[in-house]
C-alpha cells in the first residue's frame, strides 16, 4: 500500500487499496474460481466506475458505491479487483 | 478475458443501456437520507455503540411488550386446568385434561409472546435495511470467531430464546455458515435458563456471590459457542471461507403490514412443528409422572412415579457429579423447558418457590461445587424440546437435532465433570 506515495503514479491499484472517498475504474477481476464469478455477478465488471465509501469500524469489510448501489465486501475479496491507474 | 468475464460484462452493458433509456435520476443534487443515516450508523466510533443500543431496545421491546400476554396465557391455562379438575369426575381423564393437555398447552403457549415479540423486532430490523448494516459492522469480529457477520444477530437473539435465534439464520446465504450458527446457538444462554441459575446460585453462593456465579455461566456459554464454532469450521464444515458480498439496501420505513406478516410467517412455523413436539413431550412426561396411578395417588406423589424410577435408574450417571435422583428427574423435565427445572424441585420437595433455595442446601442436595456444576450442566445440555424442533425444521432433518442432543449432553457431562474434578482438586466440597 505504501508504494503509492513513493511517486509511482502509473502503478495500477487494487480496490482494497482505495481510501474512503477515492474513485476508480475497474480494469479486471482476477479470475479466481467461484469468488471471481460472484464478484462479477454482483456487477464488478470491466469498465465500471466505483467509489470507496467507507471502511467498517474495524477496517474490514469495506463499502463501495457501484452504479448507485452500495455493496459491502471484505478486503480479501476486494483484492481480486484491479483498477486502472489514475494520476491523483 | 475469460468467458465468464465476457458474459458478465455484456450482461451489465445491456443493463446499463436499458437503465440509460428508461431511468431518469436527480441524484447528486441532495444527499439521500440513506447516506445521512449511514454516516451515523456506520460511523467509525459511533457505529458499534449505536448498534448495541438498537439491540438493547429490541430486547426491551420484545420482552416488555410480550410480558403481559405471557402472564395472561399462564393464568388462563391454570384456570382452565382447575376447572377441568373440578368438573370432570373420572380422575384419569381429569388429570389428563388438566395437567396433560392444559398444562402442556400452557407450557407451549407461554413462549409465544416473547418469541413473536422477537420475530416482530427482527422483521422491523430487516425491513428497515438495518440488518445488512449489522452484518457489515460485526463481520470482522465474527469471522475471527469461526462465524460471519450474518451470524451476530441470530446469536444475540439467542439470549432471549434459542428458537427464534435458530429461525433467524434463514437470512444467511451461505449454507456452511448457517449450519455452524444453528449448531452453536444453543450455547447462548436463553432467558428460560436464568430462573434455574438464580435459584441454585442464590441457594449455594448467597447473595454476595450469586451474581458472579451467574455471570460466569453466561461467559462459559459464550466461550463454548466460540470454541465449538471454530471446531466445526475445522471438522464438519471445512473449506475456504465463504465470500461476504452483500448489498446494503436503501433505508426504508418499515411497513406495519409486512412486518406483521413476516412475524406471522416465522411464528407460525414455530407453532406448527415445535409446538407439536413440545406438546407431545409434555404429555409423555405427564404420563410418566402420574403412573402407576395407585402408587402416586393420581399424581400427588411424584416420588413414586415412573419418572422417579427413571431418575433412580439414571442416578449412577449423575452421582459422580454429586447429584441425587431428584436432580436426574429435574434434568429430564428440563428437556421440556429449562425453567421447568425449578418447578420440578418444588413438586419433589413439596415446598413453595420462596423456600426452595433453603431446602436445596439444608437437605444437602447441592454444595457450592455441585451446584455450580449443575448450573453448567443446565447451560450446556440440550436447551429444550422446542429448540430441537426448530433445528429439525431448519435443517430439514432428524439427524442434526439428534447430533445436537448427543453432542451437547456429552459436552455437559464433560464440562460438569471437569468443574467437579478441578473443584475437588482445589479442596472444595
Amino acid at each position: 500500500m505504501k508504494e503509492e506515495y513513493n511517486g509511482i503514479m502509473s502503478r495500477s491499484r487494487r480496490l482494497d487499496e482505495l481510501r474512503a472517498g477515492q474513485r476508480g475504474r475497474i480494469k479486471s477481476v482476477s479470475p479466481c474460481g467461484s469468488l471471481g464469478q460472484r464478484l462479477m455477478a454482483m456487477g464488478l465488471v470491466e469498465g465500471e466506475e466505483l467509489e470507496m465509501i467507507r471502511l467498517a469500524p474495524s477496517g474490514d469489510p469495506i463499502e463501495v458505491l457501484l452504479r448507485g448501489c452500495r455493496l459491502a465486501l471484505r478486503r480479501s475479496e476486494a483484492r481480486m479487483v484491479n483498477l486502472e491507474a489514475e494520476g491523483e | 478475458m475469460d468467458i465468464s468475464a465476457i458474459l458478465a460484462k455484456s450482461r451489465y452493458d445491456r443493463i446499463k443501456d436499458i437503465v440509460d433509456q428508461t431511468v431518469t435520476s436527480d441524484k447528486g443534487a441532495v444527499k439521500t437520507y440513506t447516506e445521512m443515516l449511514d454516516r451515523a450508523f456506520l460511523h467509525r466510533y459511533l457505529g458499534i455503540p449505536i448498534f448495541l443500543t438498537f439491540l438493547w431496545v429490541m430486547f426491551q421491546f420484545a420482552f416488555t411488550v410480550s410480558e403481559p400476554f405471557a402472564v395472561m396465557i399462564e393464568e388462563a391455562f391454570s384456570l382452565l386446568g382447575g376447572v377441568a379438575e373440578q368438573r370432570i369426575s373420572q380422575p384419569h381423564l381429569a388429570s389428563f385434561i388438566a395437567q396433560g393437555v392444559f398444562g402442556g398447552l400452557g407450557a407451549v403457549l407461554v413462549f409465544i409472546p416473547p418469541i413473536f415479540g422477537l420475530f416482530l423486532a427482527l422483521s422491523i430490523l430487516e425491513d428497515s435495511g438495518y440488518l445488512a448494516r449489522a452484518a457489515f459492522l460485526m463481520d470482522r469480529l465474527m469471522s475471527r470467531l469461526g462465524l460471519c457477520g450474518h451470524s451476530f444477530i441470530p446469536m444475540m437473539i439467542g439470549f432471549g430464546c434459542n428458537v427464534p435465534a435458530i429461525m433467524a439464520t434463514r437470512s444467511m446465504n451461505d449454507e456452511r455458515d448457517r449450519m455452524i450458527t444453528i449448531l452453536v446457538s444453543p450455547f447462548i444462554s436463553c432467558s428460560a435458563r436464568l430462573p434455574v441459575y438464580v435459584l441454585i446460585a442464590g441457594a449455594v453462593f448467597g447473595p454476595a456471590y450469586a451474581g458472579t456465579a451467574v455471570f460466569s455461566v453466561y461467559a462459559i456459554g459464550i466461550a463454548l459457542a466460540i470454541l465449538s464454532a471454530l471446531a466445526f469450521r475445522k471438522t464438519l464444515f471445512r473449506g475456504e471461507t465463504s465470500p461476504f458480498l452483500l448489498e446494503l439496501p436503501e433505508y426504508a420505513m418499515p411497513n406495519a403490514r409486512s412486518a406483521l406478516l413476516h412475524m406471522w410467517a416465522r411464528g407460525r412455523a414455530f407453532l406448527h412443528r415445535a409446538g407439536t413436539l413440545i406438546f407431545g413431550t409434555t404429555v409423555i412426561v405427564w404420563f410418566l409422572s402420574v403412573n402407576p396411578w395407585e402408587a402416586t395417588g393420581g399424581g400427588q406423589l411424584v416420588a413414586e412415579s415412573y419418572l422417579a424410577q427413571l431418575g433412580h435408574a439414571m442416578q449412577p450417571l449423575v452421582s459422580p457429579l454429586g447429584w441425587d435422583w431428584m436432580t436426574a428427574v429435574a434434568l429430564l423435565f428440563g428437556l421440556l423447558a429449562k425453567e421447568v427445572v425449578v418447578g420440578t424441585y418444588g413438586v419433589l420437595l413439596g415446598t413453595g418457590e420462596a423456600t426452595l433455595g433453603e431446602s436445596l442446601v439444608s437437605l444437602g442436595i447441592f454444595t457450592p461445587l455441585s451446584g455450580f456444576a449443575f448450573m453448567c450442566f443446565v447451560l450446556i445440555y440440550v436447551p429444550c424440546a422446542a429448540t430441537l424442533g426448530a433445528i429439525s425444521r431448519e435443517t430439514n432433518s432428524i439427524r442434526w437435532p439428534a447430533f445436537v442432543l448427543v453432542f451437547q449432553t456429552a459436552l455437559a457431562f464433560a464440562v460438569s465433570g471437569l468443574v467437579v474434578g478441578a473443584g475437588r482438586l482445589l479442596g472444595f466440597a
